[in-house]
This record gives structure tokens, C-alpha cells and sequence, in this order.
């Protein structure tokens, strides 16, 4: 019996079924690729010995510590200040211009940190436009932007959404007979938020926040922009100054042990209750609420943000781009670096959808220990900022896989790391969807189950495959660290490209670049992001599981 | 029993040569045959079906009737292949099929299987869809194969459509075109019904009669509707817990009711407890002469239970003294009939089906008897 035998042998299956042998092996092989970085980390790392401990109690470590999770703490709050009463205003009352803010409150999202950084910097730097115009007013300065403020104001400006996605779908997946069962019990509407409501949303309340703080650990572009120095930006800065990496592992480890805090931490939140919808049928859409004369105050509490986040952002890349076509900028240069873009953007979604189908197929219809774990193991890119991949994927190109360092298919290899549970999630509901009799249907007219799989479940799930590969390609287009360290050298994309010029502050002769990535990446992203989550019918016709979302799903929004 | 089974057959036999259907199999062995059969879901400790047998001769229409969570679907897709067995024997068409430690996969089984909510490709046309299990076979060929199963379903003209674009019947009869297209060893219906609305349940139903008779197919069907199963099938067989209590015709099984628990799933029906009397019951509800069925015999002073069924019993207004005397405590107008709910005194129900003509109303005390010469079966308690 050859090895896969083995495997298969060994697989068994919730319900007793057994997997075809060539799924069990391709899944396993995607999902060991998928632990090699932090695998390699690990080994990196305890060949350290004792160093390990002077490096995590040096002064200075703890201090990027401090700084790290003071951001972490800040932007997580204000994002879901900010996002729960936009998600309520937007779903429940009714503000005028109710479905343009709706969406228009989502797309702060598509500006990559790097991007919004640099036109926060333009508009609120002491010597920026808003300094500018208040000059006039008797303003002599304004408090300084660099430093924990205008990291906080670039976080939340971009990660709030998240939050703001996962409540939005909580409140219309609520059943709204819990609420009017308690205004009917004599409880007022304020009462009635505070105590059915709010408890209700604390699951999509702890998702939310969970990609938030995931996603400000691993930002690189904002903050470094902004010259506050947390752990990713310290591990990039230490990779690029020194020749010994070691301390660079360290910390990416240590980076990695705080990501898996932050999962853990929002699994706790999620306590012993049931989310869930108690009853089936379908949702019954709750009567949006007259907030009367409120009306426009509330459009003002789901403006302010998109102003700050969206409209200002790109108005000021408008503006730098057309002043430098007066000036006779050229656009030429940026020719090769989008054909870059797309190359391996596509590159990376196709691999990553087919590396993520086997893991898919086997975690919705061969559910077992063995592919529980393929789906953990995959989760891993999830939690696991683009820095790390990238780092530990030097050490691994530089010491074992040699002929891939310096090529793009190191590149491509993290972004299918970091992008799987996107891609798996995608899939994953979209096979949730097919009902499993189809493929018995399929089954007893004579096909094996491999033939099945090809005939059947891959035509059915081409839409989610497609969302997953867009979704894929559109994170690839706005990845900054990864593709700062593993391309080979002189290989520019669009990001990298917007990151030389604005990180030598030359932030108008990024305009051109950094609009084309909105329009380019941005653009679709709110698209698939709106089209996943705006119509709660389609939600709720999904097979539930126990929990109110897999972590697959809650992936699918990520980054 | 009934030979239903020498019938014509439609010759749409997918490799020429390999006859697997019902036309020319002469042996009197079952074309699906299960033998002390055992099936269990991991993770829970009760077999879904045990010591299961079941024999279902080449040509014949079985119905499996039992309440939901007896087993019967995992029955269905044991036989299909879906489910393996921990012990027992399954065979189709003679051959070992499953066993402890056989496991033939269910692409090989050349079995028809119709869905309880059809799982028809959403991606592929009514045409495409019927082909699917014609796989090997020239598509020229394919499509001329396909064309007498449309036809035998009522589907003809429909071979372009995309599932979405059927109503349910009509899905419905897809599904069994696609079944039954391979030419399978044997048909398999999973509650065929029981998406449908009652209306088109019935139409259906007797439309599946007529189709699966002249394909001549050997089938097994599924249900929970005791009307379905009385209605559709040569013989039925009643399911228990986990394993069948009874089969025969319908007429036999409805008639002598192996034990109160089949009883109960055939027909609707009250069990009343009395003494046994030598030919007669003594109940609460008065004394009725008693049948005893081929298979149970009663001891004179037996404790027993009466199986009193609505259409069986008539009601008179309480007249001379000294006999039981029970309520009228509703009346429900159907038309035809009105069914009369007569309280005992010690509170158990009976329903009593019959013509209203005469005053018997709300209230009224009656008394309660066989309607003409009809007879009570009774149980051993």
C-alpha cells in the first residue's frame, strides 16, 4: 500500500464516508505548505537558544509591546463607536439617502493604509491643507499628526468597516419578533437596545473587532507613514537594516503568538449562549424606525466618516494627479508596474482557489479530525500578518528551497498562505449551498466520486469559486510587506511603486498609481464585500451551522 | 399476491447484451435482497436499522411505510450504497453488494435513485440531465435514448429547460426519467410525495403507478403517507423500530394487522382495552364480536386491546336500560361522512365515521356497535 493509501485509510469521515484518495492527498499537501512559515519560524527561532529571552526582555521590545497593543486597544474601540451606531442607523432608522450611505459607508475599506495615510498626511500635517485654511481662522497649529493620533485616525478610518459588516449582517439576520417580543413585555426602544439588541450583536461585535485588531497588528504601510513603530513595522525595519535576522524571527514569533491571543481572545467573548435564529422560515424584514427629527443627524453620524475616509482621500489623489498632469508628469513609468500587478494578482488567485478547493470539498462533505485540522492549518494565514509569511519565507527560500528564492513564485507561495481562508471561505459557502443529495444523484447514475467532483460540485461552485478568486486577486493588488520583501529585486508592482514615492514623501507622484489601485482593486472589493453581505435573504438561506459564523466566513471579509 | 411483474418492458437497456432489468431474469431470487441487515451512524450507539430483512422480487412495487426516524431512508440508501452495513447482507440483482466486509460503491450498483427533493444538476438542461447516467455512449445515441423516457414521463418538449425554470411536478417526473434512463437494476423513491401539495400528490402518485409500470422497473419506495403506501405498492412493508414487523399485500396487511403498533401506521384507529371473551371483546366502549387474525391466539379472559377503526363502527341513541352509554362530543362535517368523537368515560376518544341523518348531535348519549357484520381485531396486551 503507497502512502496515500494510508491516508485515506486512516480518514474516516463524520458520517462513515470516505474521501476519494487524491483529495486526501492534495489537501494534505496544500495544507502542510500552508504551515511551512510558521513551521520554519519555529525551527528559526529555537535554534536561538538563550538569546531568545534577552531579546524579548530588552527595554526596547517592551516597548513596541506597549506601543502595539495601546494601537490595537484604540483602534479596535473607536472602530466599533464608530461602526455599531452607522450599522444601526443604516439597517433600522430611516436616514435620508439611507442606500447610498449604506454602501458608500463600507468603501473607506478598498484605500490601502499606505494610500490613506499619505492624504491624511497631506490634509492634517502641520503643514497640510487643513492647516492651511484655519491659518485664516487664527489656528497656529495643529496638534501634530505623526505618532499614535494619525496611526489611530488611518486605522479607523479603514478597518471600521469591518465591524460595520459583520453587525450590519447580525441586525438584518436577527429575527425581529426578539425585539418586538420585548417591547411588548413594556420595555422602550432605548431599553430594548441596551438589553435584546446589543447582546444579540455581541458575536458579529467580537468578529468585527477581532479582524480590526488582527488587521492593525499587521499593518505595515499606515504606520510606518506615520512613524509609529509597532512590531510589524519594527520586525520590517530590523529585516531591512541588519544582516543578522535573528531578531526579526524573534519578533515574528512573538507577533504570532499575539494573533493567536486575539483569536482565542474573541472565541472567549463568544460565551456558552446560542446566536442563532431560534425558529426557521424566512426572515421577516423589521419595520424600519422613525427616528423623526433625528433624521438628519443621523445622515451627519454615517457621513462624517465616509467624508474622512472616502471622499477627502480621493479628492486629494484627484487633486495631486491633475496638478501633475499639468505639470506634465508621465504616466508611462506606471505601465510595467500595473502590468506587474495584474500578473501576479491573477497568478495568485488562480493558484490559491485550486490549492483551496480540496480543502473545501473535504471540510463541507468529508467532515473528520483530518480535515478539521487541513481547515485550522489553513486558518493560519488568517491570523498571521503578511511580514511574517514573508520573512519566514526568506529563510525558507534561503536555506532550503533555493531555486524559488528571488522568483515570483516565492511571492506567489505567501499570497496563497495569507489568502487561502479567503478563497476556502468562498467556497466553503457556496458548497454549504449544494445540497449533498445532488452529488449521491451523480453517484448512483454511475460516476466515481472523483468524477463527481468534477462533473458536479466544481460546476456548481464555480460562482464562489469566482468570488474567491476575486477576492484573491483584489487582496494581492493591495498587499504592501510581502511584496516589499519577497520580489525579486527590481520587480515593481503598483503598491510597491506607491510605497517608494511616499515613503521618500514624494506623495503626488503617487496619485496616479494609488488611483488606479482604488479603481482597479477597490472597486470590485466593495462589490463582492456588498454583494456577500447586503441581501440577508441570501445569508439566511445558507446551511447554519452551530456557530453564528465559521471563521472561514469571518476570513472572507478580512483584509 | 398479485403478478403484476410480466409485464411489457421498454427496451432502453444501456449495454446491449446485459440484461439487469426485470424482462428475462428467471430466477425467484429477489432483485434486492436484505438479509439481517445492521446500520448505525457513528456517534450514535442505536443502529439506524437492525436486524433488517427484506426481499423484493423482480418486477414488484415494495413500499417501506414508517414514522419518521424508523430507518427507512437509511434502508434506502443502504441498498443504494450511501450507507455501508456493520452486519447482515445486501444484495442487488443476486450479487453481494454489502456486507460487514464487502462494499460495492453506489456508481457501481446500477441502482435508480429519485430524491426526496429530486437533486436534479441545476447546471444542466431537463435533457442533459436525463443523459447523465448515459455516460460512454455516443451523444447522438444518447439523445435518441432519452427520448422514450421524456416521452414516458409527459415530458417531451422540455429537454432544453434548466431545472429552475420547472415546477415541482414536473421536476418530480425528471427525476425519475433520469432514474430510470440507465435502464437500473431497480428503482429507489425516497419519499417521492412528500414536496408536493396534496393536490398534485395524488395526481403524481398515480402517474408514477403508470410510469414505473410500464418501465417495468423493480421498485422500492419510501414513505411516511400510510395513503401512499396502501395506494401505490404490490406489497407493503410496515416498519417498527429499526426493523420491518410486517409485509403483504395491502389489502392483507390492512386487513390483519400483524400487531397494535402496525395497525396504528396503516390506518387511523382507536385501541380500546377489554377482556377477550371467546369470539367477543368486553370494553368500556360495549362488546364487540372479535376476528383473530391468522397469527395471534387469544386465551379466553386475556387482557386485549380492540382495534376499533372509524369506518368499522355505528352509533345509535341510548335507548334501553342497563347498556354503556358514552357522549357525543363533537361533529365534524366532511361531506360525505361526519365523523363523530365519542367520549368514553374513562376519557379515551373514539371516532365513529358514518351518514348523518338521524338527531344524533352534541351531547347526545349513544351507544357504540359494529357496522353490519363487522368484526374487531384484538391484540394481547
Amino acid at each position: 500500500m503507497n502512502i496515500s493509501g494510508v491516508i485515506s485509510a486512516g480518514y474516516k469521515s463524520a458520517d462513515g464516508k470516505r474521501p476519494p484518495t487524491l483529495l486526501v492527498v492534495s489537501a494534505s499537501v496544500v495544507a502542510f505548505a500552508a504551515l511551512i512559515p510558521v513551521a520554519y519560524l519555529l525551527i528559526r527561532s529555537i535554534g536561538v537558544g538563550s538569546e531568545w529571552f534577552d531579546i524579548i526582555w530588552r527595554q526596547s521590545t517592551a516597548a513596541v509591546f506597549g506601543r502595539t497593543f495601546l494601537l490595537i486597544a484604540l483602534v479596535t474601540v473607536i472602530s466599533v463607536i464608530v461602526a455599531v451606531p452607522v450599522a444601526w442607523l443604516t439597517v433600522k432608522s430611516d436616514i435620508p439617502l439611507r442606500r447610498v450611505l449604506s454602501v458608500a459607508s463600507v468603501l473607506p475599506l478598498v484605500v490601502p493604509s499606505f494610500v490613506m495615510a499619505t492624504t491624511v498626511i497631506e490634509m492634517y500635517s502641520p503643514k497640510g491643507v487643513l492647516q492651511g485654511w484655519l491659518s485664516g481662522l487664527g489656528v497656529e497649529r495643529l496638534p501634530d499628526i505623526y505618532g499614535l493620533g494619525g496611526a489611530t485616525l488611518v486605522l479607523v478610518l479603514m478597518t471600521y468597516p469591518y465591524v460595520l459588516l459583520t453587525v450590519r449582517g447580525a441586525l438584518r439576520r436577527m429575527d425581529p419578533a426578539l425585539e418586538e417580543a420585548a417591547r411588548a413585555m413594556g420595555y422602550g426602544p432605548v431599553h430594548t437596545f441596551r438589553s435584546v439588541t446589543l447582546p444579540m450583536l455581541r458575536p458579529a461585535i467580537a468578529g468585527g473587532s477581532l479582524l480590526v485588531a488582527l488587521y492593525t497588528l499587521s499593518d505595515f504601510g499606515g504606520v510606518a507613514l506615520l512613524r509609529y513603530q509597532t512590531f510589524t513595522s519594527t520586525i520590517m525595519i530590523q529585516y531591512q537594516s541588519s544582516i543578522d535576522r535573528t531578531l526579526a524571527a524573534v519578533l515574528s514569533l512573538i507577533l504570532v503568538a499575539i494573533a493567536v491571543l486575539l483569536l482565542l481572545g474573541e472565541g472567549f467573548t463568544r460565551g456558552r449562549g446560542a446566536y442563532h435564529r431560534s425558529t426557521v422560515g424566512a426572515v421577516r424584514v423589521s419595520r424600519r424606525i422613525n427616528i423623526g427629527r433625528w433624521r438628519w443627524a443621523g445622515a451627519a453620524v454615517v457621513g462624517v466618516p465616509v467624508l474622512i475616509g472616502l471622499v477627502i482621500p480621493v479628492a486629494v489623489l484627484i487633486h495631486w494627479l491633475v496638478r501633475g498632469l499639468l505639470n506634465d508628469q508621465q504616466l508611462l513609468p506606471l505601465l510595467i508596474p500595473a502590468r506587474n500587478s495584474l500578473y501576479i494578482s491573477l497568478l495568485a488567485a488562480v493558484t490559491t482557489v485550486l490549492a483551496s478547493l480540496p480543502i473545501a470539498i473535504l471540510s463541507v462533505r468529508f467532515q473528520s479530525r483530518l480535515s478539521r485540522f487541513f481547515e485550522r492549518a489553513i486558518y493560519i494565514g488568517f491570523g498571521l500578518p503578511g511580514v511574517v509569511v514573508a520573512l519566514s519565507l526568506v529563510f525558507f527560500g534561503i536555506n532550503v528551497a533555493r531555486p524559488l528564492y528571488q522568483s515570483i513564485w516565492m511571492l506567489i507561495f505567501a499570497f496563497v498562505v495569507l489568502f487561502l481562508p479567503a478563497s476556502v471561505g468562498a467556497l466553503r459557502s457556496s458548497l454549504l449551498q449544494l445540497n449533498p443529495r445532488v452529488e449521491e444523484a451523480a453517484q448512483s447514475l454511475g460516476r466515481s466520486q472523483w468524477r463527481v467532483i468534477f462533473s458536479v460540485t466544481v460546476p456548481l461552485v464555480m460562482p464562489g469559486a469566482l468570488a474567491g478568486g476575486a477576492m484573491v486577486f483584489l487582496l494581492t493588488m493591495k498587499e504592501l510587506p510581502a511584496t516589499l520583501i519577497l520580489s525579486p529585486i527590481g520587480y515593481r508592482t503598483l503598491s510597491s511603486s506607491i510605497w517608494s514615492a511616499a515613503s521618500e514623501a514624494f506623495f503626488a507622484k503617487t496619485a496616479a498609481a494609488a488611483l488606479l489601485l482604488v479603481l482597479v482593486a477597490g472597486v470590485p472589493t466593495a462589490y463582492l464585500t456588498l454583494r456577500g453581505h447586503s441581501d440577508g435573504v441570501d445569508e439566511s438561506d445558507r446551511v447554519d451551522e452551530s456557530d453564528s459564523q465559521s471563521p472561514a466566513e469571518t476570513a472572507e471579509v478580512a483584509q | 399476491m398479485k403478478m403484476l411483474w410480466r409485464r411489457q418492458k421498454i427496451d432502453i437497456s444501456v449495454q446491449p447484451g446485459v440484461t439487469m432489468g426485470v424482462a428475462g431474469s428467471s430466477t425467484e431470487a429477489g432483485v434486492i435482497e436484505l438479509q439481517g441487515v445492521e446500520c448505525s451512524y457513528p456517534g450514535s450507539d442505536a443502529p439506524a436499522i437492525s436486524e433488517f430483512n427484506l426481499l423484493v422480487k423482480p418486477g414488484e412495487f415494495v413500499s417501506i411505510l414508517g414514522r419518521s426516524g424508523a430507518g427507512k431512508t437509511t434502508a434506502l440508501r443502504v441498498v443504494a450504497g450511501f450507507e455501508r452495513v456493520s452486519s447482515g447482507y445486501v444484495r442487488v440483482g443476486g450479487q453481494l453488494v454489502g456486507s460487514s466486509f464487502v462494499h460495492v460503491p453506489p456508481d457501481q450498483r446500477r441502482i435508480g435513485l429519485v430524491f426526496q427533493d429530486y437533486a436534479l444538476f441545476p447546471h444542466l438542461t431537463v435533457a442533459k440531465n436525463v443523459e447523465f447516467g448515459l455516460k460512454g455512449l455516443p451523444a447522438e445515441e444518447r439523445r435518441v435514448r432519452i427520448a422514450p423516457v421524456l416521452k414516458m414521463v409527459g415530458m417531451s418538449g422540455y429537454e432544453s429547460r434548466y431545472v429552475h425554470e420547472l415546477s415541482g411536478g414536473q421536476q418530480q417526473r425528471v427525476a425519475i426519467a433520469r432514474a430510470l434512463a440507465p435502464d437500473p437494476v431497480a428503482l429507489l423513491l425516497d419519499e417521492p410525495f412528500s414536496n408536493l401539495d396534496r393536490q398534485l400528490r395524488t395526481a403524481l402518485r398515480r402517474d408514477i403507478k403508470r410510469i414505473v409500470r410500464e418501465s417495468g422497473a423493480t421498485t422500492l419506495l419510501v414513505t411516511h403517507d400510510r395513503e401512499e403506501a396502501l395506494a401505490t405498492s404490490d406489497r407493503v412493508a410496515v416498519m417498527g423500530e429499526n426493523s420491518i414487523e410486517q409485509i403483504g399485500t395491502p389489502e392483507d396487511v390492512y386487513q390483519n394487522p400483524a400487531s397494535a403498533a402496525v395497525a396504528k401506521l396503516i390506518g387511523p384507529c382507536e385501541l380500546i382495552p377489554g377482556v377477550f371473551r371467546g369470539g367477543v371483546v368486553v370494553t368500556e366502549a360495549g362488546v364487540f364480536p372479535t376476528r383473530v387474525t391468522t397469527d395471534i391466539h387469544m386465551a379466553d379472559g386475556q387482557q386485549a386491546l380492540a382495534l376499533m377503526r372509524a369506518s368499522e363502527l355505528e352509533i345509535v341513541l341510548a335507548g334501553e336500560e342497563g347498556q354503556r352509554t358514552s357522549t357525543v362530543e363533537m361533529t365534524e362535517f366532511e361531506g360525505e361522512f361526519t365523523e363523530y368523537s365519542i367520549r368514553l368515560d374513562s376519557g379515551t376518544l373514539l371516532r365513529v365515521r358514518r351518514r348523518a341523518a338521524d338527531g344524533i348531535d352534541v351531547g347526545s348519549r349513544v351507544t357504540v356497535h359494529t357496522r353490519g357484520d363487522a368484526k374487531v381485531i384484538v391484540f394481547p396486551v
